[in-house]
Parts: structure tokens; C-alpha cells; sequence
């Protein structure tokens, strides 16, 4: 390296430090304290020197390396590692995953805590999954998903409660609520694309929410609905002392009386969900609908032009991708006993949309591993309480940085002419 | 020769703008028909009226069959292509590029595979019936790549391909909707003289093999006076000239409207 660049770098890493003092000077320098009879600003300089500081060697040692041409390692390895995922690879991966989460709950290590992260994680692939359908493969950006995890969340809590059916009659039919509210919704967007139906399904969003605040009668307003019924293992409910004439799943078993049964219930519960969501949307794909998608998302205007039906193709996509998102809510419903509107807010909406982009539009592999790494943060920066978002934020960023298209972009054609060369 | 397309005193107007005025012109089954004219004559606008992207002011546009004939005006959108069976391309390539090139084919056939499918039914069960009928829309789309001769690329992206290739694999493309009349908007843009070659030969093809009227909007005139049996001039949405193509090139007015008059 020459002289010339070090200066130069040098010289970069000097205004980099002004910016930095710019921003800190008032932000960090100047603290407000309220003592008594009002507020009073003490400085305190020390840090912001620390921290103006610590950007001008934070910058310098950047342009050195930028300078060698050599990136940072740990970076480098990481980025390279993702990409160099092929296919078959892929495959080994999706099943020693499956085989992984089958035997997850068995773990000498698993604890409850550890159980409900990892149902909350799958809760956010089979919505990953699901949104996919519509974001990935038919590329409508809709930002208001989350409208029908709680449509499904609500069918399932109302139908439940007021005749008492049992999960498996409720979860179908909060699947056929959703599916009907994600056609309530398709109608009036078909013509729109990119940015205007991402707003419009985002003001739907907040539309399904406001009114299951307001409307106090039915949806119990913001107090949500309580007492919603635990699901039964085909009958055998997960109780320690079952009512008259009923067998408890415990007793069914022999087994020593354990709240982890349940947990362990419901973990595979939505384990099986997730799959079905996920073949159902593998096989939907080799499917003229999903060709139909997917041409859909590459022009509009020669699908017409080949005769497609873009309404019919557009409505399917919302109808099946809101329907699985039914399903993930009526889970949900079961899960907690009690839901509110406050569940349902645009944040989860964002945080769907996020892990189905960072996993690769239409990359089902993609969206598990966007899931583990996003939800699975946040859940590690736990005891950070308020600052765990950052964390969140930050995940967000090195995705974009180091894999703009997300961590498995790669798409594999639906119908092969020559069959698998590698 | 028996008519295959009748337009009927076409008139399209934007606003006080009017792309095309009182246009009326006949397309022959098995014929080439070229609509040429200086660039903003309406030719485009005539292939948006055809194939439902617009609907005209004014006018009729009917395509025969046997004993009946059909009006295109009733048909907008996709069921151009789907109930009618008129096909277009576009000045502008319009594949779906990062869908590969057996895919775009399939698309094309997306109305039969998607009744065969049952609506999807029958494919999720994963049927024989569906299997069967899958196989032969991916043996339509082998004909024609290997008539173009890009069966090698069929897994390959669309996007992927040669400029010269994707303008053929969009021809054919819309040729595997088994249309009956087929527009082709300026299909020689961007093509080198021996991609040219090759197109009129496609060209040729379908029009002795495959029972199919062509429209076509040129510019390159080497396509035009080597393939058209048949060429209708327009300039400012008037039909200046109708002819051969022997006529064409020999005719006055087609000469003043590209060139100008002599002072």
C-alpha cells in the first residue's frame, strides 16, 4: 500500500469523525436532566469524544482494508457459504431439517422455553410459507397478511367459544373465512401492482384490525376473546383432571400428568401444518395455476396476450395464500387461549413480508432460515428488552448488504425438458 | 382464397388525437399481410384494437370462419387470445424472463392444461389423465423449439437467451396458443441480416404449414418485400396504398410518404 492511500484514507476517516461529531455533539453531548424545579442540560463530552473517536478508527481501518482489496473475512466466508447452497444440497438440508425438528422436542437440551420459540418460529414459516404464495410467486406485495392470520384467529375463537365445535371442524372452516376475505380483498386491487397494492392491502391490514376493536358486540373489542378451547389429542383432551366420562390424554397413555404434552402437542401440530403448507405450495408450483403465477409476476401484459386470465389467476393466489394464513391464525387462537386485536398490528405484517424477502422471493428454504435468523435474534437479545429491535434491524441490514436478493435466490424451473444435468 | 380477418372502418381517437381514421382492410388464411407506414402512422395502435388492448371509437373488426364470422369488438383483454385465438408479440419483447424457456411455452397452453388439471384438482392427486396431458403440451412446445431450433435451451431462463432467440421464442410462443390470426409487432427489430433470414423462414413455415393468417408491422423492408403477399401502407392513420409488394415499392404515394415530395 502507498503512502498516497494511507493519507487519503486518513484524511476520509477525519470527516467521517466531523459527521460523527455533528451527530453525537448534540445527541450524546447534550443530556437533559430534570432536577426539581425543571430541566438541565449537563455535557458530557467524554463520550463523544470516545465515540467520535471509535468512528475515526472504525473508518480508517475500513479504507485500509477496502485499500488491500480484501474484504472482511468473516464476511466474505459467511456470504459465500450461503451461496454456494446448490440444489441438491438444499435438499439434504430441507430433510435433515425436517428430521431435525421431528426429534427437536426429545432433545436432552429442550426445555419449555425452548419449545416456544421454536413453535413461535414455525408459526412465522408456515405464514412465511403461506405469504409466499402471494409475494413470491404471483409477486402482489401485500402488506397486510397479517388481516388474515387474524380473520383465522377470530373465526376460529368465535366459532369455538359460541358452538364449541372442536379444533379439527373450526380449523378448516377459519381456512374457507380467510380464503373468502382474501377474495374481499383481491376484487378491488386487481389492477393495481407494486407500490399502490402494497398500500392498499397495508390500509387493509389496519381496516381488519380497527374493526375487530370497534365492533364491541361480536369481537369483544380490545378485551379480545377469552377462554378460547385448547385443541384435544383426537379427542383425548390435555387435561390433569378430565370431566365426568372423559379420558384424558394422560391417563389414555399411563403417563405421568405434564404440561409439556400439550406444548410438545403443538409444536407438532403446527409442524404438520407448516408441511402441508409447504407441499401444497411445491406442488401448486408444477401446477398451470402456479405457472400462471409466476407468469403473472414476470408481465401482466403477455399473460393477457396468451390468453391467461390474470383475475382468476390474481384471486386464486390471494384466496390460497390467505387461506394457509387462516390456518397459522386459528393455531394461534389455540395456542394463547386468548387473542386481541393488539396480536394482529401492521408490525407482523412487516415482519412476514421481511422473512419472506430476505429468504428469496419463492425460496421456501429461504423463508425457514430468514425465520430462524430473524425471529430467533430477537429472541437471543431477549434480556436487551427494548433494544432487541435493533437487533432485529440489524439482522434486517446484513441480509440486504451482503445478499440483496435474499439468502437462497436461486429458482429452479417447475418442468425440466432434459432432466437434472448435475 | 378465403378471408380470414375483415376491418371495417376502424377509427380510434385519444382525446382530439386520431391514430387511425376510418381504416378499412381484408387479411387472407395462409397469407402474410404487412401494415407498414412511417413511425407514428398507427400501426401499433391498429394491433391494439385487434387484440383488445383498446377499444376502437368507431368500426368493426370480424374474424371468419367457416360459416360464421366473429366480432372482435366483443372480446376484450384475454379473451382475445383465449376464446378468439388471435395472438400477438410485441415491439418490445414480452417474455417472462426469468421463467425458463420450456415454461414460457407451457404458459401458452395454460386454458387446456388448466381444464386438463381440473382446475388443479387432478394435479395435486397427481392423475394420469393430467400427467398424460402435461406430456403433450411439453411435446407441442419440443415441436416448435426444435423448429427454431432451441430445444437444447428449453431449461435455460428466457431472459437468458440471445436477443435473436427471444424474438423467435416469442413467435412460437404464441403460435403454441394455436391461434388463427397471428400479429407480429415489428418482430426483425434488432435482428442482424442472417437472424432476418432465419425469421422469414419461420415466417414461411407457419404460414404454408400451419393454417395460420399472419399480420405483420415492419420496418426492416427486406422482411417485408421478401415474405408480404399482401401490404397495406398507412401514414397519419389513413390507408395511403394497398397492394403487392411489387406494387408497393413501385407506387408514388408510398414513396412521398417516406421520403416527402419533390419541391
Amino acid at each position: 500500500m502507498e503512502k498516497k492511500d494511507i493519507i487519503q484514507s486518513f484524511k476520509d476517516s477525519l470527516f467521517t469523525g466531523l459527521i460523527a461529531l455533528a451527530l453525537f455533539g448534540p445527541i450524546v453531548g447534550l443530556r437533559t436532566v430534570s432536577k426539581g424545579e425543571g430541566l438541565f442540560i449537563t455535557p458530557q463530552w467524554g463520550v463523544v469524544f470516545l465515540l467520535v473517536g471509535l468512528c475515526i478508527l472504525g473508518r480508517f481501518l475500513i479504507n485500509i482494508n477496502s485499500a488491500r482489496r480484501t474484504e472482511f473475512k468473516i464476511f466474505s466466508t459467511l456470504s459465500s457459504k450461503f451461496s454456494s447452497i446448490s440444489e441438491n444440497k438444499a435438499k439434504h438440508f430441507a430433510i435433515t431439517g425436517i428430521l431435525f425438528a421431528v426429534v427437536f422436542p426429545f432433545l436432552p437440551f429442550t426445555d419449555r422455553y425452548f419449545m416456544d420459540v421454536a413453535i413461535m418460529i414455525l408459526t412465522y414459516i408456515m405464514l412465511g410459507w403461506g405469504l409466499n404464495i402471494v409475494v413470491g410467486l404471483a409477486g402482489l406485495l401485500d402488506l397486510g397478511y397479517v388481516a388474515f392470520y387474524a380473520v383465522g384467529a377470530y373465526s376460529y375463537a368465535l366459532i369455538a367459544t359460541t358452538f364449541g365445535w372442536s379444533f379439527w371442524i373450526c380449523l378448516p372452516l377459519a381456512g374457507v373465512f380467510a380464503a373468502f376475505f382474501g377474495i374481499l380483498l383481491g376484487f378491488p386491487v386487481l389492477r393495481l401492482r407494486g407500490d399502490y397494492l402494497a398500500i392498499v392491502t397495508l390500509g387493509f391490514g389496519e381496516i381488519i384490525r380497527i374493526i375487530l376493536i370497534n365492533w364491541y358486540e361480536v369481537t369483544n373489542g380490545p378485551d379480545g376473546i377469552t377462554g378460547i378451547p385448547r385443541p384435544s389429542f383426537f379427542g383425548l383432551p390435555f387435561k390433569r383432571s378430565p370431566d365426568e366420562g372423559e379420558i384424558s390424554f394422560h391417563l389414555f397413555f399411563n403417563l405421568e400428568y405434564s404440561t409439556m404434552h400439550r406444548i410438545i402437542f403443538l409444536y407438532y401440530l403446527i409442524l404438520v401444518l407448516a408441511l402441508i403448507t409447504n407441499y401444497f405450495t411445491l406442488k401448486i408450483r408444477k401446477l398451470p395455476v402456479g405457472r400462471a403465477w409466476e407468469a403473472l409476476r414476470e408481465d401482466e401484459i403477455a399473460c393477457k396476450s396468451l390468453g391467461v386470465n390474470p383475475t382468476n389467476t390474481k384471486l386464486t393466489a390471494f384466496a390460497i395464500g390467505a387461506m394457509f394464513g387462516g390456518f397459522a391464525g386459528s393455531f394461534f387462537a389455540t395456542r394463547q387461549a386468548f387473542i386481541s386485536p393488539e396480536s394482529f398490528t401492521f408490525i407482523e405484517s412487516a415482519i412476514i413480508v421481511a422473512i419472506v424477502v430476505l429468504g428469496g422471493m419463492g425460496s421456501q428454504t429461504g423463508v425457514v432460515l430468514a425465520s430462524i435468523f430473524l425471529i430467533g435474534i430477537t429472541e437471543m437479545f431477549r434480556d436487551l428488552e427494548q433494544f432487541r429491535m435493533i437487533a432485529f434491524g440489524g439482522a434486517m441490514v446484513l441480509i440486504m448488504v451482503f445478499k440483496p436478493k435474499g439468502i437462497l435466490a436461486n429458482r429452479k424451473p417447475t418442468i425440466l425438458m432434459h432432466g437434472d444435468k448435475k | 382464397m378465403s378471408n380470414l380477418l375483415s376491418v371495417e372502418n376502424l377509427t380510434m381517437k385519444f382525446g382530439g388525437l386520431t391514430a387511425i381514421d376510418d381504416l378499412s382492410f381484408d387479411a387472407k388464411n395462409n397469407q402474410i399481410t404487412s401494415i407498414i407506414g412511417p413511425n407514428g402512422a398507427g400501426k401499433t395502435t391498429v394491433f391494439n384494437c385487434l387484440t383488445g388492448f383498446y377499444k376502437p371509437t368507431n368500426g368493426q373488426m370480424f374474424l371468419h370462419k367457416k360459416n360464421s364470422k366473429i366480432s372482435l369488438r366483443k372480446y376484450t383483454d384475454f379473451k382475445i387470445a383465449y376464446v378468439a385465438k388471435v395472438a400477438r408479440t410485441f415491439q418490445n419483447i414480452r417474455l417472462f424472463p426469468a421463467m425458463s424457456v420450456l415454461e414460457n411455452l407451457l404458459v401458452a397452453q395454460h386454458n387446456e392444461l388448466m381444464v386438463a388439471s381440473g382446475y388443479s384438482l387432478f394435479g395435486l392427486l397427481n392423475l394420469k389423465t393430467y400427467r398424460d396431458k402435461e406430456q403433450l403440451a411439453v411435446d407441442k412446445a419440443k415441436y416448435w423449439l426444435d423448429i427454431i431450433g432451441l430445444t437444447h435451451r428449453a431449461d435455460d431462463n428466457a431472459g437468458d437467451l440471445p436477443y435473436g432467440d427471444q424474438r423467435k421464442l416469442e413467435i412460437v410462443r404464441a403460435m403454441c396458443i394455436e391461434p388463427r390470426l397471428l400479429c407480429l409487432d415489428e418482430p426483425a427489430a434488432g435482428l442482424n441480416p442472417k437472424e432476418s433470414a432465419e425469421l422469414n423462414k419461420l415466417l414461411k413455415f407457419i404460414k404454408t404449414e400451419k393454417q395460420t393468417g399472419i399480420l405483420l408491422i415492419e420496418h426492416d423492408m427486406s422482411v417485408v418485400m421478401g415474405i408480404s403477399d399482401h401490404v397495406v401502407v398507412l401514414n397519419y392513420g389513413k390507408k395511403i396504398f394497398e397492394g403487392t409488394a411489387k406494387q408497393t415499392k413501385n407506387s408514388k404515394e408510398v414513396i412521398e410518404a417516406y421520403l416527402g415530395v419533390d419541391e
